[in-house]
């Protein structure tokens, strides 16, 4: 069937079966392929976008259901080449190693500040819960998100190793 | 995706009932998918036909009267739950259960309703709607019927739900507003997993509910009884209902104890 839906500001009509999921529909008939397929059941958040402006598994959504609708994923962050101020963070921090996660975590983290731009250490790991990173050990990502919140000195990086 | 399927999308509750009707058990509703996606994918669930019904009129509301009480409709998600401002004033046991289930993007999708049709025994939202005297507003072709909650439920991903039934509202009573609440959840790490153990109670006035998930094949209710009660009486009367099996996540002997455990700190934040 045909469906049509905005990704990353552009409409794409595109020709899909009923069964493939919106993660399908972005990496194979888009071409976008920053969204990852991590665990495939709504685990890992690799493959988190946003929906008509809410955060989703896009693993654990079918691309009909997009139709009509708006989709932003991770190649929408940086503008003409330009980190965003969360991406930038996050290289700052060294939040980034492999960079499997790090599409969807960069979602999650953008999605945590328009609901809450000073959020505290527990709200930030509650904000990334839907998004394992099996590098960092979080550490880097939490202080990416501080610092991309304003709220990052040395202080709270030592205060960090103990909470 | 390894299950092909038709896909119908209807925006009129007549034809929905109408899709039902005709493709009986062939059919699965769409609501959140953060189950049913899984169980396209593995092939446990195998439809010829997905009925999503997120666009059908008015399924997304949530609204509030002292005549209805609080009725949350088909396609509304845990986080609209959360966001609601009744519900964030005045049920705070389903507050609690809400933010203890899942992730926050697994909250953006999954439905209330859907969590009670999959009657996982684990399922979060179960025992705070026990506790509160919720029931189910099941409709279909041939008309509509109310299910208390506290007989909806009848094995293990087992309701009292035909096939050609939806769960078209949660009906939570007025009476049940304002009562003190909170919910106990045993999981192997901190961020989102499922349930282990789950204790939610709820104090009314005096009259003291605990809702129990994991430790049975369904959720359960466990009733009439006093906040008043010695606590002792209150885990024997839970340990009398429960009836918890050894799996993957934990033994037997370690939910009956984490049961009372949790039994004995809900009973203390919801006495007044």
């Amino acid at each position: 069937m045909r469906i049509t839906v905005t990704v990353n500001g552009l409409a794409y009509e595109r020709d899909i079966e009923e069964h493939w999921t919106l993660l399908r529909f972005l990496r194979d008939s888009v071409g976008l392929t920053g969204t990852k397929e991590g665990c495939g059941a709504g685990e890992c958040g690799a493959c988190t976008v946003f929906l008509n402006g809410k955060t989703i598994n896009s693993c654990l959504a079918l691309a009909v259901e997009a139709d009509d609708g708006s989709v932003e994923t991770i190649e929408g962050e940086a503008v003409h080449g330009e980190l965003s101020w969360i991406q930038a963070a996050f290289a700052r921090n060294h939040a980034v190693q492999c960079g499997f996660c790090t599409g969807g975590m960069v979602l999650s983290v953008r999605d945590l500040l328009q609901r809450n731009p000073k959020p505290s250490v527990a709200e930030i790991k509650e904000g990334i819960e839907g998004n394992f990173c099996r590098c960092t050990g979080y550490e880097q990502i939490v202080e990416a998100v501080l610092d991309a919140s304003g709220q990052l000195d040395e202080n709270s990086k030592e205060v960090l190793r103990y909470v | 995706m390894t299950t092909t399927f038709k896909y119908r999308s209807p925006v009129l509750r007549a034809e929905l009932f109408c899709l039902l009707a005709d493709h009986g058990a062939d059919v699965r509703i769409l609501a959140g998918g953060t189950d049913l996606l899984g169980d396209l994918r593995n092939g446990f669930a195998q439809p010829s036909l997905v009925v999503n019904l997120k666009n059908v009129e008015g399924y997304s509301d949530i609204s509030w009267s002292r005549d209805d009480g609080l009725v949350i409709r088909a396609a509304v998600t845990i986080n609209d739950v959360l966001q609601d401002s009744k519900v964030r004033d005045s049920f705070p046991l389903l507050v609690a259960c809400g933010q203890d289930l899942a992730s926050h993007q697994i909250r953006n999708r999954a439905t209330v309703i859907g969590n009670v049709v999959n009657a996982s025994p684990c399922a979060d939202m179960a025992p705070a709607l026990l506790c509160l005297g919720a029931s189910a507003m099941l409709s279909s072709q041939s008309g509509q019927r109310t299910v208390p909650f506290s007989s909806f439920f009848t094995g293990v991903k087992r309701t009292v739900m035909r096939a050609d039934e939806v769960l078209e509202e949660i009906i939570v009573p007025w009476e049940s507003a304002d009562a003190r609440g909170c919910y106990h959840k045993l999981k192997r790490i901190k961020g989102h997993d499922l349930g282990i153990v789950g204790v939610a109670a709820m104090n009314k006035d005096g009259a003291l509910r605990l809702g129990i998930s994991s430790c049975a094949p369904t959720p359960l209710l466990v009733e009439g009884m006093s906040a008043q009660d010695p606590v002792e009486t209150v885990v024997a009367a839970v340990h009398e209902a429960i009836s918890p099996i050894s799996d993957v996540r934990c033994s037997r002997e370690y939910r009956e104890h984490m049961v009372a455990v949790f039994v004995r700190r809900a009973i203390q934040e919801v006495a007044q």
